[in-house]
């Protein structure tokens, strides 16, 4: 058979394979990745597309996160001073009952409730970052307003959401009308009811007690609101150690898809190489052989 | 019965059939790089024997001519995976292209889109923070500039494609005229010269080279071919080109391929034109329909979710991104508001409110395009333009492997081996010494005779 022009050709594309192939292997060791083009394998490069925007969403959801986290910690810890106040004033109503009591003593812990009252304003209206935490989503002004003696509630009842896992929201915020001013339950109207009771001369026993009960049932919703605060940080920190473990897939998920075998990828480069080398010394050595040589030298022998 | 003289002349015949077989073999050997020679060989035949007195006397050789050993089927069939492989080439070029526009990871349209979400979630842990909601704004902002880059890079892919199918029109003709001047030069040379040979390289190896650029179908008559597209439209004919012709078609906005004043560019299809005008009007169109369909789909959505709520001053909320929708929706994407206090991130129109945000949010997993989500829209296209590439340098390798074969398989018949042609170098040479030998042997003969006493009287 003739091979003569074409030999070359054949030479070169021998050589030209090798080379793509050790390319191809270099590329794939220096970047990792088996798919550096869509076209190296187009479903791999689509389903990156959706991995990797699952990743970017929950490093974004370890960012909100961390930042409801703080705005939340604000919170329960102004209502822990809240609810230690209150009990405070439960303990000085429980003394103002006592019967041995003279006015002046009374006038002297009505006093220290007005103090807690005021301690208590100041709680319910704890400000983060400018926002008010505690007014719902009215949240750019104070939620508690004095006018004229009465506390009044401006602000509405409304939660947020914030999502934090995909597809999944929590409530971020407890509006204060069902912290400080729940039905039957309001800490200003039972603290000013008691300072009435303790101020008044005319108050019995009973009515002190009775207004005592009040702040009571004050100080038991408050408690039991502000679980909000604490379950739903304890909801922040499982799903965070969800999101971490999440990320922690999503990375295996994209190693498996687009990722590449090191060890194949260096066996490859070292076969590419050696398939080089060989395509080269064949085209060396091949390039001389010619029936011209052993005539050229006949001639001169002869 | 045969004289001295006539055994001369045998012997001249015979020095005349070796000098061919050298210089035949000399024209071999030059031309052992030229891409598309066709080995040569001397036409030897036994010249007609002379019967005298029921003896029958060889009368030495004739040279016929000189032929070239091509084969003409293998011919047409490179030429036909010929334009297999222009096509894939061509194809797989444009669209290795476009495949850099569609980035699987950290850049691009995907990133965009799940960065603006993510803006958004970050926004409702503080629903009236001006900075977070500039952040969703300037996020709105990256996304449509990747939408409009993005849309601008396919464009500039189709019309480099067009630019190159007015190139490859131009190659065509300038072959169509080569092909029919050979055709001319051809019909003027007898088949046993050598020049008819070297005509017919050239011509095989034009042919070989148009076929690259378009379909070409080969009809050989005797000494002229006449070529035609696969569809039939004329491109030579005898001594006789036919230009083809490219002309702006209003409707598409690219440029259209004319035979003789009838559009022939939907029946192109292999050769380079077969590919650049498969990715020009088929691939991309198709491509950049799906990319303007999410554009689109994506600003309606973001748009009625904005609607349902309300901005930091209170008022219900107006479009997010300027409405644009069909052709051009991805290229001219562009964010409608400045103020990031226009936002409406509110559900009941106070400034703590993220409510709406929520709405905007969900837009993520609405299907906003041909009933997929923003970013399985785009995994999509990713997807497509990745296929595309693959199939086509699947395409490209077969025609490369099948185009290598048959290259060596006419090498087998037409090429010119340095051995062989060194083996007939030594026999012509010793046939043109031995015919020599048989010269100078009558010539010693004749002297004898010319010598022998009595001779002259």
């Amino acid at each position: 058979m003739m091979i003569s022009p074409y030999l070359t050709q054949i030479e070169l594309n021998a050589i030209n394979t090798a080379d793509q192939a050790e390319q191809t292997a270099l590329l794939q060791l220096t970047t990792g990745k088996r798919v550096n083009v869509d076209s190296d394998d187009p479903s791999a490069a689509a389903g990156e597309v959706s991995t990797s925007s699952q990743s970017g969403d929950c490093d974004q959801f370890l960012r909100s996160i961390a930042s409801i986290s703080t705005e939340l910690q604000t919170a329960d810890s102004a209502l822990s001073s809240g609810v230690t106040a209150l009990q405070q004033a439960i303990s000085l109503g429980v003394e103002g009952a006592n019967g041995t009591m003279s006015q002046d003593d009374r006038n002297a812990l009505a006093s220290q409730v007005q103090s807690i009252s005021q301690q208590m304003m100041s709680v319910a209206n704890t400000s983060y970052n400018g926002k008010y935490v505690f007014a719902g989503t009215a949240d750019s002004q104070p939620p508690y307003v004095v006018a004229a003696g009465v506390v009044t509630y401006q602000g509405n009842d409304s939660v947020n959401q914030v999502e934090i896992e995909a597809g999944q929201s929590i409530a971020v915020n407890q509006p204060g009308s069902q912290l400080f001013s729940a039905a039957g339950a309001s800490v200003f109207q039972s603290l000013s009811d008691l300072v009435t009771a303790l101020q008044s001369s005319s108050s019995t026993t009973d009515d002190i007690s009775n207004a005592t009960n009040e702040v009571r049932a004050a100080y038991d919703q408050l408690n039991s609101a502000r679980t909000f605060y604490g379950s739903t940080l304890d909801q922040l920190n499982a799903s965070q150690d969800f999101l971490n473990s999440e990320q922690l897939q999503l990375t295996q998920q994209t190693s498996n898809l687009v990722g590449v075998d090191m060890n194949q990828a260096a066996t490859n480069l070292a076969n590419a190489e050696t398939a080089r080398n060989a395509a080269l010394q064949a085209t060396a050595s091949i390039g001389n052989l010619s029936l011209f040589n052993y005539l050229g030298t006949q001639a001169s022998g002869g | 019965m045969s004289s001295l003289l006539g055994t001369i002349s045998i012997a001249m015949g015979a020095l005349e059939a070796q000098q061919a077989g050298l210089a035949t073999t000399s024209n071999n050997i030059a031309n052992l790089n030229t891409p598309g020679y066709t080995r040569e060989q001397p036409i030897l035949q036994e010249a007609d024997p002379i019967i005298n007195n029921g003896i029958t006397y060889g009368q030495g050789v004739t040279l016929q001519g000189i032929e070239s050993l091509r084969d003409s089927i293998l011919q047409l069939q490179i030429d036909s995976e010929t334009q297999q492989q222009g096509q894939a080439q061509a194809y797989v070029n444009a669209m290795s292209q476009a495949q850099t526009l569609f980035p699987d990871d950290t850049s691009g349209i995907g990133q965009q889109i799940s960065n603006f979400f993510q803006s958004l979630n970050s926004l409702s842990t503080d629903p009236s923070n001006l900075a977070l909601r500039q952040s969703v704004l300037s996020a709105a902002g990256s996304m449509a500039s990747a939408f409009n880059g993005t849309a601008n890079g396919l464009s500039a892919v189709r019309s480099s494609l067009d630019q190159n199918v007015q190139q490859a029109v131009g190659e065509v003709n300038q072959i169509t005229q080569q092909i029919a001047g050979l055709n001319a030069q051809i019909a003027g040379v007898s088949s046993g010269s050598q020049g008819y040979g070297s005509f017919l390289d050239q011509r095989d190896n034009l042919v070989q080279k148009l076929s690259g650029l378009i379909d070409v179908s080969v009809i050989n008559n005797g000494t002229s071919i006449t070529l035609t597209t696969k569809q039939g439209a004329a491109l030579v004919a005898g001594n006789q080109s036919f230009a083809l012709s490219t002309a702006l078609d209003p409707a598409s906005g690219v440029q259209h391929i004319y035979s003789q004043g009838t559009d022939i560019t939907s029946e192109i299809s292999s050769g380079q034109l077969g590919g650049f005008l498969q990715a020009r009007d088929q691939t991309l169109p198709a491509m950049q329909a799906q990319l303007d369909s999410l554009a689109g789909g994506l600003v309606q959505a973001l748009n009625t979710a904005n609607a349902k709520g309300f901005d930091l001053n209170g008022n219900a909320g107006g479009n997010l991104f300027s409405p644009v929708s069909g052709a051009g929706a991805a290229a001219s994407m562009t964010v409608a508001i400045t103020d990031p206090s226009l936002l409406a991130a509110s559900s009941d129109g106070t400034t703590g409110s993220n409510g709406n945000l929520t709405n905007l949010s969900a837009v993520a997993n609405q299907a906003v395009s041909n009933g997929m989500t923003p970013t399985g829209a785009y995994g999509n296209l990713v997807f497509q333009v990745g296929t595309a590439v693959s199939g086509g340098n699947t395409e490209l390798d077969a025609s490369n492997t099948m185009l290598t074969q048959l290259q060596q398989q006419q090498a087998s018949v037409s090429g010119v081996s340095l051995d062989e042609e060194a083996s007939n170098l030594m026999l012509y040479q010793r046939g043109y010494q031995a015919a020599a030998e048989a010269i100078s042997a009558v010539d010693q003969m004749m002297q004898t005779i010319i010598q022998m006493p009595g001779a002259n009287t």
